[in-house]
């Protein structure tokens, strides 16, 4: 027990003191302490435990565990007592030579002193973090194009950029590729598909109308720049364009239609917020407004379809649903998986937004990039108050405007009633306030299970008309005064209050646990259907009646969903003194699903049940402070109380004959019952947690961003009594403001990444010091000041970049001595002497081989397609991949229309490296594996797919062999292929038909990589 | 993917191509290949599949099986003997602390199911259940204070399997697959061999490469079942194909692609595509023959329960069915070992749906374990037995482990709530030290005997990748600025378990 000597030796050190009194000089005597035993862990490098003995304020105010010494009393000095720890899991220095006797009275002097530390040079130097000249935390710059001398072909200031960086090396840019590589790298790039043979036509010759084919390679020597400017447009102005781009927003942003881990359940309404971004895309939306609406849409932009269908992204990633809905926050495991939750968001946040990896301060301070422990759960202290689940809106315009009338109409008047009101209870006082205390206390309690044992649940008919009986044996005879059946409440389908209450029931006494012979009636409600009761108490007297058993016997079930049950919550027996004899009784019955905790016979007595839903003590009390108030005023009041009170009610009826709303799934205030409860709006207190652990909770901190961005606050400055969707809206003006550096630049490069395979800075989720460094620094900067300043469109910034020469670039240069010189220089081609050949994403092969096919459905949006079959639905969803019809025509839709399985990847998709829906991907992998071959060669889709090729094929060329060879190429890999190739296809086709020549050609090389 | 429902089909062409080791195609194709000189030069796939420079130690073992009991196994029904609860069997459980168990489950004391008897030199106690064990018990380690963070299935799941609790890691194979490297080229460096009614919790996050390159994902194969390997064939669909156009592809892809490559000669991507292809062709003749049982000699079989071969199960879970699916995932472990596979994880049970086929045991723990184990103990005994005579038993460590344990209280019945403070794992073979035991539970199996020193799963990594020469902090990957390890930022080797 070695803390028990630590009081002692505080008290041997005290009992010191009184004999040394030379005056502690802090630079001369404690300083050197700290830069000797506690810096190299609590100083610039490493602040473990927030704790910095470097630097006067970081000091002063101490760690996430609190103040580190209170200046005259050495007692309460938490600095002190780790010290002279005896416990050596407490002692500090945790390591190394503990500090001597001699040392820790200088160190309790000081503070017995009142902890004097002047600020010296030594703190002004540490003030400034060296982190913090990192590249990524310094404003945008906005640097001029250079000039370049001697550089030939240049189209705009990007060129100046690249060519500057080649001149450098004596190296020049590649030679524009040719006509058809072109128009085939634009298409792949912009949206997501293949040119036609005849698009590619057209635009090789120069002419849109009467093109035609053959596509020789040879034939298609240069694009001309009106041509190029032209089919950049077209394909911008494509809706396809919205899709292609959506999809790399949801690799980054994470996005699925299941919840994931256990279970895996489906987000049937998910999808809203995937044709969001594709809407998004497709209208050039301003950037600034596309993150202001996923992080705060509701907020800012109430009302608005956009606002409400953007907030699926902060529930894009996956969700804990056992963490959840089985575990209460209370509970260690419920804290978990509620932090872990938050930790998916704020990472899905700024790691989409601003490229910085917070979740490393989740444990500790950052320990590369200055972000720190109380940045981070500032983060999450924006969250705080969301969950993920379903969230209700209205995406017709009208009803959303109508829907929004009635909002403000009903908030209107509640605020003219409510300072009526507040008028008459000053004038009243205490009386109205007792009133205000028992109405307060009478709405706590709510209608539903405030714990988790159900009730008593019957196994399920398929008719209504069956006979099932439960019954409790009172362990001996008893007088009964009166019998109190309560009912069930479940949220299953719908239902509620009521659930499984008989339509037909009777209730009787018997001594005979078989009710044979002798039995007493005390209800019978046999003859006409009951309505619902809710959790309504139902009470029948049994007029002193004597028996150990009693039975209620349903002989019309209630229904369930497409079947009946009978369920009751409990059975009170009540005696002549008014003990509930069922208390301590048995349960049987004909039947029962044992399902515990919910279902299960015993729950029939067990004490607990719905409350009592009648709602009677509520209305009453209401009606009193009605009273109250109207006694209180003279007749205009009245009047107007009236005429408030009626609108309020017709507001209400309105609302209620609204179509019904629309549902996305978003990250949402959420107000649930059970384990699953949500905050009702109240965000949760956040605190600092030590390892990031919740069993470890420090102080507690309020909403906030990154202090490392000097020039923006920090720490959110809202009132005390803000609303929880304040604080989003706060950290969604953080991210867009113009002066972030990080939110600019972060976009800038994700679209240069997907538009040559690789980001300016190559870590496009990173940019922090174990990040990349940018290999055009001053590119990158004028692209983000040129963007954010020009109004933040990503189809000006396309076509920005896909009009460059650099962009339009051959990606393989004709031999020669610049070419060498260049491999042997920047064989990776960080500088972009050459465009890179891309292989294609697996939603790029996907769709392309149904374009091919001539199968492609380009039906946009709703539902995604199914290409699974769901064994088990109702419990853990298997999503069976192998089961599904490959020659199912609605899969035949655009892969960023898939429902997008978690826990069951797709596994053709997956074996392309697909993003992997369970965590953010800034950029795809890329293998070459047998399996991929497989997948390509085998499996059922390409099978089917390339039968119909086949098919369109022989339409389109006939039964000749050759020309069947000439088409298919043309469609696949938009050229005419070669003699050479021409005859080994066409041999080939002749001697195993033309599907498996089809099928050979969707496996080429060329298939995959755009040139 | 449960492919046992149509194993009545007719037999088709893929079933023959199965049962011919690859068939005509596979040959013919590999003998065409042989002949096309501008083909046998071998262009690497990928750097990834030599030996990682973390491997600085003496590699002790080369191949890892790992046994993954989902839904949490019993360690106080199979391996933890505590004469305590025999004792108080059925008196008020007191743990002397609150506890939090996930469905509230601290009813009274819950004594083993079975009784336990000393076994082998070591004299360890095992439970009836797990007997066969008993026979091999002198070459097996057991840890009975390992500790979890979470009693949620999904968490613990991928806790046991990918060292993190949030799904987006790499599966321990997937990063023994990257560390080692591959020693076939026909077959996958990673094999996963699912429960046979369907994937555990998470399903396959649980062995996904993450962000390691996809190679070193985990492979799913069904032993016995229509199609083992997905796509390993072409899909019913394809009436229009036979194995010779099939094998004749092969050959015209070569070449179209060989031409397309010589003008892009500077993009190695193009030349490894065209080699995968090769791959995919090999691993056409190697799996199906990796996979049949034919040659297996009768005593073998037997050794395994196989002898009889699938049967009509009933419905209800029996000893029977379980001891036929896990020997038959354990005979293919062994099988693809001997073909080089560095890592092959078998799974035992499924997710957490009704009727129970899980470890799960809420409800009766003799309902659930008793088959399960049955089939687990004998399949896992006679591997080791068949392993050690084959003297494959030093290079091949065997690692059990499960997501967490079970409360030594029952809930009121015959069932156990989730214990994630402390369970049992076992290891075996790979020069592992035999008949050990490290690392008591306390005298209820409640928590570690010495509750500052548990073990935690990165230790049991860290030693794994230790025996196969790994320095586990020098394993990593960088990803989003973190260099990420299967150990996280923890993991110390125990030495003890180490011969």
């Amino acid at each position: 027990m070695p803390r028990t000597f630590l009081p002692v030796l505080i008290s041997l050190l005290l009992a010191r003191a009184s004999f040394a009194a030379e005056p502690i000089r802090f630079d001369v005597d404690v300083r050197p302490l700290f830069a000797a035993h506690c810096v190299k862990c609590h100083g610039p490098a490493r602040q473990e435990g927030g704790l910095r003995f470097d630097l006067r304020s970081a000091a002063l105010r101490g760690g996430d565990g609190g103040p580190l010494f209170v200046p005259g009393k050495p007692a309460e000095s938490e600095l002190l007592r780790r010290v002279a720890s005896a416990d050596e899991t407490e002692r500090m220095p945790p390591e190394g030579e503990r500090l001597s006797a001699n040392e820790i009275d200088v160190l309790r002097r000081w503070i017995e002193m009142g902890a004097e530390w002047p600020e010296s040079e030594a703190d002004r130097g540490a003030t400034r973090d060296p982190r913090l000249d990192h590249w990524v935390w310094k404003p945008i710059a906005r640097p001029s194009a250079p000039a370049v001398v001697g550089a030939v072909g240049l189209r705009n200031e990007i060129d100046h950029f690249i060519a500057a960086k080649l001149v450098e090396k004596q190296l020049t840019m590649s030679p524009e590729a040719d006509a058809l590589t072109l128009i085939r790298r634009l298409s792949f790039d912009l949206i997501g598909l293949p040119p036609t043979p005849e698009e590619a036509a057209a635009f090789v010759s120069h002419d849109n109308g009467s093109a035609t084919l053959p596509l020789s390679p040879t034939l298609a020597a240069k694009a001309s720049e009106s041509a190029y400017e032209a089919l950049v447009d077209r394909l911008l102005a494509s809706p396809r364009y919205g899709e292609r781009w959506a999809r790399h927003w949801l690799d980054v942003v994470h996005y699925g239609d299941t919840h994931g881990y256990d279970k895996d359940k489906p987000r049937p309404n998910a999808w809203p917020y995937r044709d969001y971004v594709i809407r998004a895309f497709n209208d050039d939306k301003p950037y600034a407004r596309f993150v202001q609406e996923q992080v705060a849409g509701d907020v800012l932009f109430p009302y608005t379809r956009d606002g409400n269908e953007a907030l699926g992204f902060i529930a894009a990633g996956p969700w804990d649903f056992i963490g959840h809905a089985e575990v209460p926050e209370t509970k260690i495991d419920g804290k978990i998986a509620r932090h872990l939750d938050r930790d998916d968001m704020v990472g899905n946040t700024l790691g989409t937004f601003c490229s910085v990896t917070v979740q490393c301060a989740q444990c500790h301070n950052h320990k590369f990039d200055p972000i720190t422990q109380e940045d981070y759960y500032s983060l999450q202290a924006v969250y705080a108050a969301l969950d993920r689940a379903e969230r209700q809106y209205f995406a017709d315009a009208d009803a959303m405007r109508c829907f929004e009338k009635l909002q403000q109409e009903g908030h209107e008047l509640f605020t003219r009633q409510a300072a009526i009101e507040a008028g008459l209870r000053a004038k009243i006082g205490a009386p109205a306030e007792a009133l205000d205390r028992r109405i307060a206390a009478a709405r706590k309690v709510m209608p539903g299970n405030s714990r988790a044992e159900f009730g008593y649940h019957s196994a399920v008919a398929v008719t209504e008309n069956a006979t099932k009986w439960v019954q409790v044996d009172l362990g001996r005879s008893v007088v009964i005064d009166r019998i109190v059946l309560r009912p069930c409440y479940d949220d299953f389908n719908d239902i509620g209050a009521g659930f499984g209450f008989p339509r037909r029931f009777r209730v009787e006494l018997s001594n005979d646990p078989e009710f044979r012979g002798d039995r007493t009636l005390v209800v019978s409600r046999e003859e006409s259907d009951l309505p619902n009761p809710g959790t309504a108490a139902q009470t029948w007297s049994a007029n002193g009646a004597t028996a150990r058993y009693v039975r209620v016997t349903a002989v019309k079930l209630a229904p369930r969903k497409n079947d009946f049950i009978f369920a009751l919550s409990e059975l009170q027996v009540f005696d002549a003194v008014g003990q509930n004899a069922a208390e301590s009784g048995t349960v049987t019955a004909l039947d029962s699903i044992e399902a515990p905790p919910r279902w299960r016979k015993a729950n029939l007595v067990d004490k607990i049940n719905p409350p009592d839903g009648t709602g009677d003590e509520l209305t009453r009390l209401r009606a009193e402070r009605d009273a109250l108030f109207d006694a209180a005023s003279d007749e205009a009041m009245r009047r107007e109380r009236r005429e408030i009170r009626q609108a309020r009610d017709r507001v209400a009826e309105e609302l209620k004959h609204l179509q019904s709303p629309d549902i996305v799934y978003a990250g949402t205030v959420h107000r649930g019952t059970g384990n699953f409860a949500g905050t009702s709006g109240k965000p949760r207190p956040i605190h600092i947690l030590a390892r990031g652990s919740v069993q470890q909770p420090g102080r507690e901190v309020g909403p906030g961003a990154i202090a490392a961005i000097e020039v923006l606050a920090s720490r959110f400055a809202l009132p005390t009594d803000h609303t929880e969707g304040e604080r989003r809206g706060a950290l969604a003006r953080w991210l867009t403001d113009p002066k972030n550096p990080l939110t600019w630049r972060s976009i800038v490069n994700r679209v240069w990444q997907y538009h040559f395979g690789r980001g300016l800075v190559e870590t496009a989720d990173d940019f922090g010091r174990m990040g990349a460094a940018p290999s055009h620094a001053e590119l990158l900067d004028w692209l983000a000041a040129d963007f954010r300043d020009s109004g933040g469109s990503l189809k000006r910034l396309h076509k920005q970049i896909v009009m460059s020469a650099t962009y339009r670039q051959a990606s393989s240069s004709a031999a020669g001595e610049m070419r060498q010189a260049a491999l042997d220089v920047d064989a990776d081609n960080r500088l972009l002497w050459r465009q890179n050949r891309r292989k294609l994403e697996a939603e790029a092969i996907h769709d392309a081989v149904l374009a091919v096919s001539g199968k492609l459905d380009l039906k946009m949006g709703g539902p995604g397609y199914q290409d699974f079959v769901i064994e088990h639905p109702a419990h853990s969803p298997h999503y069976q991949y192998d089961l599904a019809d490959p020659n199912d025509a609605k899969t035949w839709r655009r892969a960023v229309y898939r429902f997008v399985a978690r826990s069951q990847t797709q596994p053709w998709m997956s074996s392309l490296d697909c993003a992997d829906p369970s965590m953010r991907v800034d950029k795809r992998n890329e293998s070459a594996s047998p399996l991929q071959a497989l997948a390509l060669l085998n499996d059922g889709f390409m099978i089917v797919q390339s039968a119909h090729y086949s098919e369109r094929v022989a339409r389109e060329a006939g039964d000749d062999a050759e020309r069947q060879a000439m088409r298919a190429m043309q469609l696949a890999v938009g050229r005419d292929p070669t003699d050479d190739e021409r005859r080994a296809l066409s041999v080939f086709i002749g001697r195993y038909g033309l599907a498996s020549g089809c099928r050979a050609i969707l496996n080429l090389n060329e298939f995959t990589f755009v040139d | 993917m449960n492919n046992i429902s149509r194993s009545n089909d007719v037999p088709n062409r893929r079933d023959f191509l199965w049962q011919a080791g690859g068939g005509l195609g596979g040959l013919a194709l590999t003998a065409m290949l042989a002949r096309d000189g501008e083909l046998t030069a071998a262009v690497p796939i990928d750097a990834g599949l030599k030996t990682h420079p973390a491997q600085i130690y003496p590699p002790k073992a080369k191949y890892v099986i790992q046994m993954f009991m989902a839904g949490a196994a019993s360690h106080l029904d199979l391996f933890d003997f505590k004469p305590e609860l025999v004792k108080r069997h059925g008196q008020p459980s007191d743990f002397g602390e609150p506890v939090e168990a996930f469905q509230n489950g601290l009813g009274p004391w819950l004594k083993p199911i079975w009784d336990f008897k000393p076994y082998g030199d070591c004299g360890k106690m095992l439970s009836d259940v797990v007997a066969p064990l008993g026979d091999v018990v002198d070459e097996m380690a057991f840890v009975h204070n390992v500790v979890g963070k979470t009693g949620i299935h999904s968490q613990a799941t991928l806790l046991q399997a990918t060292g993190f609790q949030l799904p987006g890691f790499p599966g321990a194979g997937s990063w023994v697959s990257y560390g080692l490297g591959s020693l076939n080229d026909n077959l996958p460096t990673f094999v996963v061999l699912p429960d046979h009614r369907g994937l555990a919790s998470n399903g396959v996050k649980n062995w996904g490469s993450s962000f390691l390159p996809s190679q070193h994902a985990g492979t799913v194969i069904y032993p016995g079942s229509a199609t083992p390997i997905a796509s390993l064939f072409p899909h019913r669909a394809a009436t229009y194909l036979d194995p010779e156009g099939d094998a004749a592809t092969q050959i015209l892809l070569a070449n179209l692609n060989a031409r397309h490559a010589a003008t892009r000669s500077d993009d190695p991507r193009l030349n490894a595509r065209i080699r995968s292809y090769e791959l995919a062709a090999r691993m056409q003749t190697a799996a199906p023959e990796a996979l049949a049982f034919a040659d297996e000699p009768a005593h073998v079989l037997k050794l395994y329960g196989l002898d009889r071969g699938p049967q009509t199960w009933s419905k209800e879970i029996n000893a029977e069915e379980e001891t036929f699916h896990f020997s038959q995932k354990c005979l293919t472990a062994r099988r693809m070992i001997e073909r080089g596979v560095r890592f092959v994880q078998i799974w035992s049970g499924n997710d957490n749906g009704f009727p129970r086929r899980n470890w799960d045991s809420h409800e009766d723990v003799a309902r659930d374990h008793g088959p399960l184990a049955t089939g687990m103990a004998r399949g896992a005994a006679a591997l080791i037995q068949d392993l050690k005579q084959r003297g494959l038993l030093d290079e091949t460590l065997i690692l059990w482990t499960t997501e967490f344990g079970r409360m030594p209280s029952s809930q009121g019945g015959k069932g156990r709530d989730h214990n994630p403070y402390v369970f049992t794992n076992w290891l075996c073979g790979g020069r592992v030290r035999g008949g050990t035991t490290y690392g008591p539970s306390d005298e209820w199996g409640y928590k570690p005997l010495d509750r500052s020193r548990p073990t935690l799963v990165y230790d049991l990594h860290a030693t794994a990748l230790r025996l196969l020469g790994l320095e586990h902090t020098q394993l990593t990957w960088r990803h989003n600025g973190i260099d990420r390890r299967l150990t996280d930022v923890h993991g110390r080797v125990i030495e003890e378990l180490i011969a």
